[in-house]
């Protein structure tokens, strides 16, 4: 696979007012959300955008995009791509730290920031090398760093994917093998 | 002063609920009566409720309704007609009172999440059938505004605890002050430890803004000023063994410069 198959999300478009309030709403935004998602079976990567939303409440972000996130994890991805509003940034951030969801934001630079959780100290070396490509291997991590063997590679990696930091698919390995590469929702 | 009205209210309408025959008498008091009649508080006040001298008619309260825009009337939370633009017209009127904070629109976000959970909190966990309600002041000579919300529920700790008893035991064993701090700081709830960010979200909000937070609960009260640890049991002044009103009754007060 080539390129990772994304798909862009307009959640205004789920919602019946520009304001997002409350769990109710939410987990009606949510039974939408997961609809569309559906209909995209083959997508790994959901583009949220947030353009149109005036606000959100910590109930709502919780009930909609986090409960997705955390729905899919380790088999879809859901990244922020304009989450610049400071208080729906808060409030999603809350919402992920609740769930122990991890959320990846793309700021105006394009550089991503992890909203909700933050990786242990020994996989967050692993994630900032994955972040920075759009694809990685275990053994290309190894051979970044002396300190890194190829199992403990694989294991930080896998460890990533399990608690919703990365995503991964079955590639074809040099030598022959199948084995897995790792990317972020972009 | 608001808030005063709003708990004063719910008492009133939950008496009335338990059959209980009540009189309220201003004969004394006609400023008193004046005030809560301009703040809308006997259009929302059961209608079997004497009130003496005589009640006011409602002609005046809707006549003056939405003109001062440093009051916004008591609002009926009512769970079977949510007003969609309840936690938005409370936020305009807090924009329009602190229009000198440098942190004006910050604070209007925060506002609008603090009030869209707290009302969203009396529908979804309030059980009970009396309304809840929302009003909103700004006291300029007070340099401050308050903004109340309050319900006729069994009140946050009743219904928490029994959860936590199974939950959380070392948090169930907590005195009743303790445990509300713990609310707003941790994010305590009743449906389990993914939920109760709400509560804790808006304690966090209200203190980066320098926010009081005041909590009426049946039979306690209990300030929450904010330090540089945010709301802690030791900056809190808690009174106990108040009469019995019940509900949960929050107050924040913000300031206006």
């Amino acid at each position: 696979m080539n390129q990772i198959p994304a798909v862009d999300l307009r959640l205004r478009e789920f919602m019946d007012a520009n304001e997002g309030w409350g769990r109710e709403a939410g987990r009606l935004t949510f039974q939408r959300l997961m609809s569309f998602v559906e209909q995209h079976p083959g997508a790994l990567v959901f583009r949220v955008s947030l353009a149109g939303v005036r606000r959100v409440d910590i109930s709502f972000a919780s009930e909609t995009i986090v409960q997705l996130a955390r729905r899919y994890r380790g088999g879809k991805g859901f990244c922020f791509v304009d989450l610049i509003d400071i208080d729906q940034r808060e409030n999603f951030e809350a919402a992920a730290q609740r769930a122990k969801q991890p959320l990846l934001l793309w700021n105006r630079q394009g550089k991503p920031e992890v909203l909700g959780v933050e990786p242990s100290q020994g996989i967050a070396d692993a994630l900032k090398f994955a972040l920075i490509k759009p694809k990685a291997r275990a053994a290309e991590y190894a051979n970044s760093s002396e300190n890194v063997s190829l199992t403990n590679a694989s294991t930080k990696f896998k460890q990533l994917w399990e608690q919703g930091f990365l995503l991964r698919c079955e590639a074809a390995a040099p030598s022959g093998g199948v084995e897995y590469v790792y990317f972020s929702a972009k | 002063m608001t808030e005063a009205a709003v708990r004063l209210l719910s008492l009133l309408n939950q008496l009335d609920h338990a059959t209980r025959r009540v009189i309220i008498d201003f004969e004394h008091n006609e400023d008193v009566l004046g005030y809560l009649n301009r703040i809308g508080f006997f259009e929302v006040l059961s209608p079997n409720v004497s009130v003496l001298p005589k009640r006011p008619t409602a002609a005046k309260v809707r006549h003056y309704r939405g003109r001062n825009p440093n009051l916004v009337e008591i609002q009926r939370i009512d769970r079977n007609h949510r007003d969609g633009d309840l936690p938005k017209r409370l936020t305009e009127a807090i924009g329009h009172a602190c229009e000198n904070r440098p942190d004006v629109v910050e604070l209007e976000g925060a506002a609008w999440t603090i009030l869209a959970e707290l009302i969203d909190n009396v529908f979804a966990h309030s059980q009970t059938q009396l309304d809840g309600f929302a009003a909103l002041q700004v006291y300029p000579n007070g340099n401050c505004l308050k903004v109340a919300v309050s319900d006729s529920g069994l009140g946050l700790l009743k219904t928490l605890r029994p959860a936590l008893q199974n939950q959380a035991p070392k948090l169930a064993a907590l005195r009743d002050i303790e445990l509300l701090v713990e609310v707003f700081k941790q994010g305590l709830s009743r449906h389990g430890a993914d939920r109760g960010c709400g509560l804790k979200g808006c304690a966090d909000k209200a203190i980066k803004f320098g926010a009081e937070l005041d909590v009426r609960l049946p039979q306690e009260r209990v300030l929450l000023v904010s330090g540089n640890a945010g709301y802690t049991p030791n900056r809190a002044f808690c009174y106990s063994g108040l009469p019995l009103i019940w509900g949960t009754h929050l107050c924040f007060t913000f300031k206006l410069d």
